[in-house]
Parts: structure tokens; sequence; C-alpha cells
């Protein structure tokens, strides 16, 4: 029989005989030290590899979320034994620890704003080409060069504009969360896709927050995702075979 | 526990989301049969990678007034032939653009 690893979580036990696991099997908890993993068995020839055992495996962790602290394990993560699970969890003990303290009591919330950024963009692109002579004739190298800088003039400006719609919304959300991760610009229309980790008291106030920004007015769309266990704040120092890693979530 | 998503605009963001998925930088393929196309996305996406910079060290300096008109009409041509060879190489190895990036796991894209 082997062992399906959902979750590291802050305690050795306690873990709701109720919550089922995959294929239906009762999920519980190895102790190790003052963590736990939280397992469920599996046999060994079982075929999981299926969208259902991925929302499967995202309902134990959500399930867990509701009374620990919890480091998720990455989907398909399967033991073939418990010494060989220990192993693993006393070599990154300490990673785990850390993050189980820095994620304690908190939750992460998904940000993502819309911006019509092509229409942005050729605004801007418009009041260059307003303001600049067409290209006489010149040396090749100057004609390429003064082409290319208007370009690079155009995403400069569109980036500018964008740092600055980031800064407001930003400044809504920022004195509820602790940690941030904020990507700019994933597509020209895609304005923001930022992680925000959130205390659990600080929960509603950041909601509401996000509800005042929204109401705020302006062509922006909006989406808001969580709570979440914390997956993009997990960070591991070092991977198994002692390399230097960082990787997002639990991964073993 | 409530948990959900909430957007006024569901299919808008997972229009763009696709975009984002689309652009995500495919494998380095690498078989008998096209480890040439294989190797040549590796090395051109290097190269590429070199050339943007350089560009946008250029357009940093004339952006900052520090290239006299001689160094302008020098750098310009070198970048325009860098521009023009790198073209003819993906049009030989059969490579877009979109093409030349690398995944570089937790650190994101290349480019």
């Amino acid at each position: 029989m082997n062992l399906y690893a959902y979750a590291i979580i802050d305690s050795t036990g306690g873990v709701e005989e109720s919550i089922r696991g995959l294929l239906g099997a009762p999920v519980y908890t190895i102790p190790y030290r003052d963590i736990g993993i939280v397992v469920s068995d599996l046999k060994a020839q079982a075929q999981i590899k299926n969208e259902e055992s991925v929302l499967k495996h995202e309902e134990v962790v959500e399930a867990l979320m509701d009374r620990f602290t919890v480091l998720p394990m990455k989907s398909y993560t399967i033991f073939d034994k418990k010494e060989e699970l220990l192993l693993k969890v006393k070599e990154h003990y300490e990673d785990f620890t850390e993050n189980l303290d820095r994620v304690h009591n908190k939750h992460e919330f998904g940000i993502k704003i819309i911006w019509a950024g092509n229409v942005i963009r050729e605004r801007i692109a418009l009041a260059h080409k307003n303001e600049n002579a067409p290209a006489g004739p010149g040396q090749p190298g100057a004609k390429f060069m003064k082409e290319k800088f208007e370009k690079y003039k155009i995403d400069k400006e569109f980036e500018e504009e964008a740092d600055r719609c980031i800064a407001i919304v930003d400044g809504f959300l920022n004195r509820y969360v602790s940690e941030k991760k904020l990507e700019k610009l994933k597509t020209d229309n895609l304005l923001l896709s930022a992680v925000y980790l959130v205390d659990k008291e600080k929960r509603d106030d950041f909601k509401k927050a996000f509800k005042e920004l929204k109401g705020s007015g302006g062509d922006l769309k909006y989406m808001i995702s969580g709570p979440w266990p914390a997956y993009n704040f997990i960070t591991l120092s070092r991977s198994g075979d002692g390399k230097s890693a960082a990787t997002k979530g639990a991964q073993l | 526990m409530t948990k959900k998503i909430e957007t006024d605009s569901l299919e808008i963001f997972a229009g763009e989301m696709e975009k984002v998925k689309d652009a995500l930088p495919k494998k380095i393929v690498a078989n008998p049969e096209n480890v040439e196309k294989g190797l040549a996305k590796l090395v051109l996406t290097l190269i590429d990678l070199i050339r943007k910079l350089m560009e946008k060290q250029a357009m940093r300096r004339v952006d900052a007034g520090s290239l006299t008109e001689e160094e302008v009409e020098r750098v310009g041509e070198t970048l325009m032939k860098l521009e023009n060879k790198m073209k003819e190489l993906k049009e030989i190895f059969g490579l877009k653009d979109e093409e030349l990036n690398i995944n570089l796991g937790p650190l994101g894209d290349l480019m």
C-alpha cells in the first residue's frame, strides 16, 4: 500500500475522520516532531492521474485550511512507504517549520485586473505620431534607430501608465497584507496579476478594500479569488538532493 | 469557509488567461527527427536575448542623449544587420518569434 500526501500541517493530529481523500480513502496524519503530514492510503496499482484526483486533492487541502496552517503538497505526491515519507520530511523539516511560521494564520488571495491596454497603447502611439515629424531620407542606421526609439518611447510610456494604475490599486490593498507578489502586464490587457498573503483577522478588511477599489469607477475589470492556502508564498530553500532550489509549494 | 472567484467579466478574464497560457514557452524538443531545429531554437533564443538587451541598452543611451550622431548611425546599422540576420535564421529553421523563449521554472520565462 502506498501513501498519497496532501499537505504538511502545523499539528501532529486532529484531522477530522470525516475528510475523505482519493478514491474515498480516509485521510489521517503521520506525525513528525511538531508537524504532521496528511495522507491517505493508496493501492499501488490505483490509476489516479485524472482531473477528479486533482480536485479531490484540492478539496482535502481546503478542508484542512479551516483548522490548520497548511503547506499543500504537489498533486500526485506518492510514497512507497511511511519510512520513505518520514525521511523526506526529516530532510526538509526546517524549511517546513519556517514556512509554517511565515504563513501561520494567513491565506492567499488572487487579484487580477484587466485594462483596455490595446486602446491605451494606440492612444500613446497616436500622440507620438502627432508630435513626431515623419522620418526623412537619412542614413539607414540612424533611420532604424529612430523607428526603434519611437517604439521604445511608446513601450516606456505604456509601462509607466501601468505602474501608475498598479500603484493606485496596490495602495488600496497594501495595508492589509503581510506579503505580496505583483506581476505587471503579463499581456497588454492583463494589467495586474497579483497574489496577496492576508492575515485571517484582516481578511474582511482586505475584501472590503477590494470592493471599494472596484467601486471607485474607471474602466478596469476586476477578479478576486480566495481565500486559498499560501501556494505562492511557500519557498523551499533546499531540494531533496541538497541542491539549492526555490520551489513554489511543497514539493518533496 | 466561503471560497470563490468573483468577477463580473469571467469570459474576458478566461480569454486573457488563455493568451498567457499560449505565451508560455514550449519545451526544447530534441529527437532524431528534429534535433537540428531543437538546438537552433535554443541557440537563437540566447542570441535573440542578447540582441534585445543590446537594443534596449542602445535605446536607453539615445534617451539619455549620450550617443553622438556617428555612434547612433554605427549602432543602428549593427542592430539592423543583427535583426535581419535573425529573421533569416528564423526562416531557415522555421521558427516564429514567440517560439524563441525558454521557461526557467521557478524563475519564470527568459524573455
